[in-house]
């Protein structure tokens, strides 16, 4: 039964509920709005960092360079889009 | 066909090699369609017009009970790859069992959720900052619902036709599919959820 619970995949979800935990604390504590944010942004990232290296198993195949160059390009074009949006449309630059 | 026994199921043909690639190309196209999204909606997050803002209408419990549920099932997910390369159908076809009933969980909350927006006036056509909500958590709920149809079918074909580099390769791409839905949701439970309730 315990083969079925590997060591690295259980210790990956509980450090993702700490995560989580470590988010919620901008909703329960009072906070600046620019802690706050830099809170969330550390947290989402890590964690989707977490999901892509021990739930994806993204480095594992002999494709893992292309894969990772892949993922890497769509968050580059991803974050261009979300930053140059609010660069022009709010920040007024 | 040859077949490498040396790897995994899922990769242990030339052809399932590829399809993991390709899949990771999707999810890469993917990333850029919620990337717009979040643009939108970080552009319309202060246009409420005459309707509420997102701190008046968000509640902390349902959100919470979303993300536990998917953080869970994005776990059992991983476990069933984990079963697969055990050989050990049974717990491959639970495991992918309850990662399925715990995304239907996801979506009825998610569900109950969107009715509650509609019935305290906040409905795709309130505003700008309303409708931008809805499609972003709706193309996301979308993707769900695809999701549990199509994990229900791989469910299918693995209790008849057994663990074999197909159905293997069909779970694993199902996996990475619903990973890439959990990070998503962190996503939007953080710049959405949490970030409107600070």
């Amino acid at each position: 039964m315990s083969e079925l619970f590997p060591r690295k995949q259980v210790m990956g979800f509980v450090f993702s509920l700490v995560l989580t935990a470590i988010a919620l604390s901008v909703y329960f504590l009072d906070m600046s709005f620019t802690t706050g944010m830099i809170i969330l942004l550390v947290t989402a990232f890590i964690q989707a960092g977490l999901q892509l290296v021990v739930f994806m198993h993204a480095g594992e195949s002999k494709d893992k360079g292309v894969i990772y160059t892949n993922v890497y390009y769509a968050l580059i074009i991803a974050l261009v889009t979300i930053f140059g949006t609010l660069l022009i449309l709010l920040w007024d630059m | 066909m040859k077949i490498d026994n040396s790897l995994p199921l899922e990769y242990s043909t030339d052809q399932n090699q590829l399809n993991i690639l390709g899949f990771w190309i999707f999810l890469g196209a993917e990333i850029m369609l919620f990337g717009t999204l979040f643009a939108s909606y970080f552009t319309l997050v202060d246009r409420t017009g005459a309707g509420p803002a997102g701190a008046e209408i968000f509640e902390i419990t349902p959100v919470l009970i979303e993300t536990l549920l998917l953080l869970t099932s994005s776990f059992t997910i991983g476990l069933a790859v984990h079963a697969m390369r055990l050989a050990n159908k049974k717990a491959t076809m639970a495991f992918i069992g309850i990662t399925l009933l715990l995304g239907l969980a996801f979506l009825g909350v998610e569900i109950y959720e969107f009715v509650h927006y509609v019935h305290i006036g906040a409905g795709l056509q309130t505003s700008a900052f309303t409708a931008i909500l809805l499609t972003t958590l709706g193309t996301h709920g979308a993707h769900v619902t695809f999701g549990l149809f199509w994990g229900t079918f791989i469910l299918l074909q693995i209790k008849k036709r057994g663990l074999t580099p197909e159905t293997g390769n069909k779970s694993f791409i199902f996996s990475l599919y619903w990973h890439f839905l959990d990070v998503v949701w962190i996503f939007i439970f953080s710049f959405v959820y949490l970030k409107g309730m600070m």
